[in-house]
């Protein structure tokens, strides 16, 4: 299967070969202060972006009488809040009013030893 | 001459596997992937982004020490819970360990405000005080991987007392200058963490998952070919949608964590400097003395030696040991490599020091 004119083993061994080229080349180039800088113009212009979408955005909503994003967030925490409450009390019914449930299923025993060695 | 039935072997051979691969190739597009993460097990804990996990025991007689594993917080739980065969979990569980895992959920827009304090001064030491709770023992032996090796020296250093017992890392790192491309896309010349993170609320998982796949460029496309290549192979299609899966499947990070680990790690590298403080608490790893195992991987693209290295010395506990394992950053926990060398190593390693 690996004889020395195999196309198949030839070519895998051209994509290996391109593999550890791109990543050395390619991390070289990536590690450059101008390549991070080049990163981060892109990012920041999108974060400009989605700032003035958000006030433009918040205005819209202030005007129209809709809840903001924050009011929405506030909202979301107090979901958060309910849905612990309820995770708390169907613990508590499903284990017949006792909430440390566990205790009541039976456990294995906590006496294994390492085996010995060879 | 010789060689001629050979090639006509190896040309009937990759005539049948191109066969295979446009009907297997239908296949990887129609089939849904693998289930993962699926040992049976019971959430303890959902709070916020943490989820904490008891795996039902697969034997009558487990250690008395149970065993915490504390998952990176960019990444999910189920790397160590793969599929049954292929599971550190279930290994765990067969070699009779009684398993608990930190996982994480992504954090919500209203979870932004959530920092390093809350991960290891609140959710660790809730999880801590809850596994003390359901197995009735006072210590626990602590795993953490990756970033979650990190959220364990802190905690362990800070605010662990009586109740550890073992300390285990996986590739975690320390000398966050021994990161060369994370630290040149974090330079703080050209990085504005606090106008990302006053912007988005959340480090969106978009932007970590480019930055992991950009540390090797021509990871995604070597990758992809390989992937055709072996589409006839039903086990390497398995194993690559599993751990490709699992890869992309990356979380936002909590904002002002993010803020704090960009400014404390990555540009002070405060941990490596010992100027690291949590909550006003300066961190200290020589407080660290119980049984300490650091495993580092030999070809780790993510955290290299030089990232994970330091951490040994940093430590002042007596017992201590440190095994580079030949693997990458995520073939050193899951997948054949670590079948074979890991996990046997932790078995040893924990079942002597678990009585």
């Amino acid at each position: 299967m690996t004889t020395p004119t195999d196309p198949m083993n030839m070519f895998r061994d051209v994509v290996n070969q391109w593999e550890k080229l791109a990543n050395e080349y390619g991390s070289q180039l990536l590690a450059r202060p101008e390549a991070a800088q080049a990163m981060h113009s892109v990012t920041s212009a999108g974060l400009q972006v989605q700032n003035a979408v958000q006030e433009a955005m918040s205005k819209v909503l202030t005007a129209a009488n809709m809840p903001s994003k924050a009011e929405i967030e506030t909202l979301g925490q107090r979901l958060t809040a309910v849905e612990a409450s309820l995770a708390r009390i169907e613990a508590m019914l499903s284990s017949g009013g006792n909430a440390a449930s566990p205790a009541a299923k039976p456990k294995p025993t906590r006496g294994r030893k390492p085996a010995p060695k060879a | 001459m010789s060689d001629a039935p050979d090639i006509m072997e190896r040309a009937q051979t990759e005539f049948e596997r191109a066969m295979l691969r446009n009907i297997k190739g239908l296949d990887y597009f129609a089939s849904p992937a693998p289930v993962l993460g699926a040992s049976a097990k019971e959430t303890l804990i959902a709070r916020g982004p943490l989820r904490f996990y008891h795996y039902k025991p697969l034997v009558d007689d487990v250690y008395r020490v149970p065993v915490m594993l504390v998952m990176a917080t960019t990444n999910r739980g189920y790397i160590f819970d793969m599929v049954p065969g292929q599971s550190f979990v279930e290994f765990l569980l067969k070699q009779g360990f009684d398993v608990f895992m930190v996982d994480w959920e992504a954090p919500r827009p209203d979870e932004k405000h959530l920092s390093i304090e809350d991960y290891v001064g609140d959710f660790l030491p809730q999880c801590v005080a809850k596994v003390a709770e359901v197995t009735g023992e006072p210590d626990l032996s602590v795993v953490g991987y990756c970033f979650g090796g990190v959220l364990s020296i802190l905690w362990a250093s800070l605010y662990a007392s009586d109740n550890l017992k073992n300390l285990v890392t996986f590739t975690t790192p320390v000398n966050f200058e021994g990161m060369p491309l994370f630290q040149a896309w974090s330079d703080k010349r050209f990085f504005d963490v606090d106008r990302l993170v006053d912007t988005l609320g959340n480090c969106p998982a978009e932007m970590l998952y480019t930055s992991f796949d950009m540390l090797r460029p021509g990871g995604r496309i070597a990758g992809n070919i390989r992937l055709w290549d072996n589409l006839w192979n039903d086990e390497f299609v398995k194993s690559y949608r599993m751990f490709d899966r699992w890869s992309a499947d990356m979380l936002p990070l909590a904002g002002e964590y993010f803020r704090q680990t960009t400014k404390q790690l990555m540009w002070d590298n405060a941990l490596m400097r010992r100027t690291m403080t949590v909550g006003g608490r300066e961190v200290d790893l020589s407080r660290i003395t119980v049984p300490f195992l650091h495993v580092t991987a030999e070809h780790d693209h993510i955290v290299p030696a030089a990232a994970s290295e330091p951490l040994i010395d940093m430590v002042g506990s007596t017992d201590k040991q440190a095994v580079v394992l030949k693997g990458g950053h995520v073939s050193l926990v899951a997948g054949g490599n670590a079948i074979k060398r890991l996990w046997p190593q932790i078995d040893r390693w924990l079942g002597e020091r678990s009585t």
